[in-house]
């Protein structure tokens, strides 16, 4: 459902991304694996329209989406859950839950969703009244989610959802998108923690210095040595 | 004596009002978009001479005189945000501020408004717009007020009211705020983040031109009356410059603290006194007296 083909991206100077073809079947988990400073994010945001292609094309749905601006993305169908913390802190929970629903403000239907999240992390339910900054990072995290599930997506972009969190909770946290995907979206994992990321996936990229190394179905490179080596730390 | 103290302090309040609603609308282009508005007393006093304007020529009712200056400083807010301020983001150059350059833009938006108003020919003469209220003044205890310092409370109250309820009821305004809060996240969720930076200026500009329109009956307009705005300046950072509600109280304090230096000092220091302030605040309390910390600012 979403294609990209022979991509290209820099940040002034410096090259970022080089020729990424990459794809995601309807109704699967895929993941992008890469170290620091491989081009994960940025190729994210390529498909987001946050970072301008230097070449190649994106396709979705078999319409060609390059070059569109960030909210007719998000119209489309494809919402990102970005890196970090990127939260509304001095809006309440639900408030920041809210505006995940921006695009289809005049369609309604908000209250049906509300339910909908508060299911996936009743945390946020019991939190909905308070200030989204006082929430953990954990909690930041799932919020985030859920602000992009309020959107109703097509197709979810998930960056290092990972990042920071104990182990404990990545576990929880990869039951979540594990329900997510399997109520209907289809998603693309950005991940460094390589073996919960195979391990929740059906294919995946191994991305490096802004290029494509390797691809194959998860379960392959869980068997990779290289991949081993490199990424599972055996 | 208390009943001068009681009179100064009526009196500070109607003024302050006034400072409080220019202080909103410098605060609220600050927190959305890092930008200090030089232009803001410019704006105060195009919204004063659109006043007139629309009472002179268009003979239009008071309530009417509000709308048509609200609507044309929105106009011009947002227009100055699209056309200028759009044109210097899209100059920026990664690992460099371009803040410096949008405050200076303001500057030159400030000198461009006053000489474009000098060079109409009905601002030669120096005028006043007829007081909204005629008629008795009425008495609160034994403190008078005149009835013109009412409707000018009214409108002030009225306008922060409905400036409330739409930063906080309305997905709008929550989506203003999710903006200035985190304009990458916003982005992400498809809220139009150029479009919401024009919406904030287009309202600053607006709340700017009522305070104007209730300031021309009480000043004589020039092309000059900008300078006013250092008072909202100096009541924005007794709220430490973030705080809405901090606005209106310190515009509330600074309206007072005017009228009791003038009591007790004498009139030739009110015009010091917001500069005291400023640098009292700045040096002993630069969060402002809501303020709980100097908040670092994130990008
Ligand atoms: N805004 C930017 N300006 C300049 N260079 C950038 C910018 N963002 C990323 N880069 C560079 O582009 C390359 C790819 O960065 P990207 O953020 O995509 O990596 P990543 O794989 O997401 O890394 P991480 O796992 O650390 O998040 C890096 O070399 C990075 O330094
Ligand atoms: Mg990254």
């Amino acid at each position: 459902m979403l294609e990209l083909s022979g991509i290209s991206a820099s940040y002034g100077a410096i090259r970022a991304l080089e020729n990424v073809s990459l794809s995601v079947a309807a109704g699967r988990i895929v993941c992008l694996l890469g170290a620091n400073g491989a081009g994960k994010t940025t190729t994210l945001n390529c498909i987001s329209g946050v970072v301008p292609l230097t070449a190649g094309r994106i396709r979705f749905e078999g319409e060609d989406i390059t070059g569109w601006p960030i909210d007719r993305i998000v119209a489309r169908g494809i919402v990102q859950v970005p890196e970090g913390r990127e939260i509304f802190p001095e809006l309440t929970v639900a408030d920041n839950l809210l505006l995940g629903t921006w695009l289809r403000r005049r369609k309604g239907g908000a209250a049906r969703d509300f339910e909908r999240i508060y299911n996936y992390f009743p945390r946020l339910r019991e939190r909905a009244r308070q200030p989204a900054g006082t929430l953990s990072g954990g909690e930041q995290q799932m919020l985030m989610i859920g602000r992009a599930l309020m959107a109703q997506p097509k197709l979810l972009l998930l960056d290092e959802p990972s990042l920071g969190l104990s182990p404990l909770l990545v576990q929880q946290l990869f039951g979540i998108i594990a329900r997510v995907h399997a109520d209907g979206v289809p998603i693309l994992l950005v991940e460094q923690n390589a073996a919960v990321a195979l391990a929740a996936s059906h294919h995946a990229y191994i991305i490096e210095n802004g290029e494509i190394r390797l691809d194959g179905p998860a379960r392959d490179l869980e068997q990779n040595e290289e991949v081993k080596a490199a990424y599972l730390g055996a | 004596m208390t009943l001068l103290i009681l009179q100064a302090i009526a009196s500070g309040v109607v003024t302050g009002c006034v400072y409080a609603l220019i202080a909103l609308s410098l605060v609220i282009v600050y927190k959305s978009t890092d930008v200090i508005n030089f232009a803001g007393g410019e704006i105060v006093m195009i919204g004063g001479y659109a006043g007139m304007l629309a009472l002179l020529y268009l003979g239009l009712p008071y309530i009417l005189i509000f709308a048509f200056a609200a609507i044309a400083t929105f106009a011009l807010g947002a227009l100055f945000d699209r056309i200028v301020l759009h044109k210097v983001l899209g100059r920026a150059v990664p690992g460099q501020s371009i803040l410096v350059a949008m405050v200076i833009a303001t500057v030159g938006l400030s000198y461009v408004l006053k000489g474009g108003v000098r060079v109409v020919p009905y601002t030669e003469e120096v005028r006043r717009l007829p007081p909204f209220f005629t008629g008795e003044p009425i008495f609160i205890g034994p403190v008078v007020v005149q009835r013109q310092d009412i409707a000018i409370i009214v409108v002030a109250v009225v306008v922060m009211a409905a400036l409330w309820a739409f930063f906080s009821l309305t997905l709008t305004g929550k989506a203003l705020r999710a903006t200035s809060q985190n304009p990458r996240a916003a982005a992400l969720v498809g809220i139009p983040v150029r479009r919401m930076r024009m919406t904030v200026w287009g309202i600053a500009s607006a709340l700017a031109a009522i305070a104007g329109v209730l300031l021309a009956p009480k000043l004589l307009m020039t092309p000059d009356m900008g300078v006013i705005v250092i008072l909202a300046f100096a009541a924005a950072i007794i709220g430490g410059f973030a705080s809405l509600p901090g606005c209106i109280i310190g515009g509330i304090l600074l309206g007072v603290i005017q009228n009791i230096v003038g009591l007790y000092v004498g009139s030739n220091a009110i015009s010091v006194a917001p500069f005291a302030v400023i640098m009292l605040i700045l040096a002993l309390r630069p969060q402002g007296l809501l303020g709980g910390r100097v908040a670092a600012k994130k990008v």
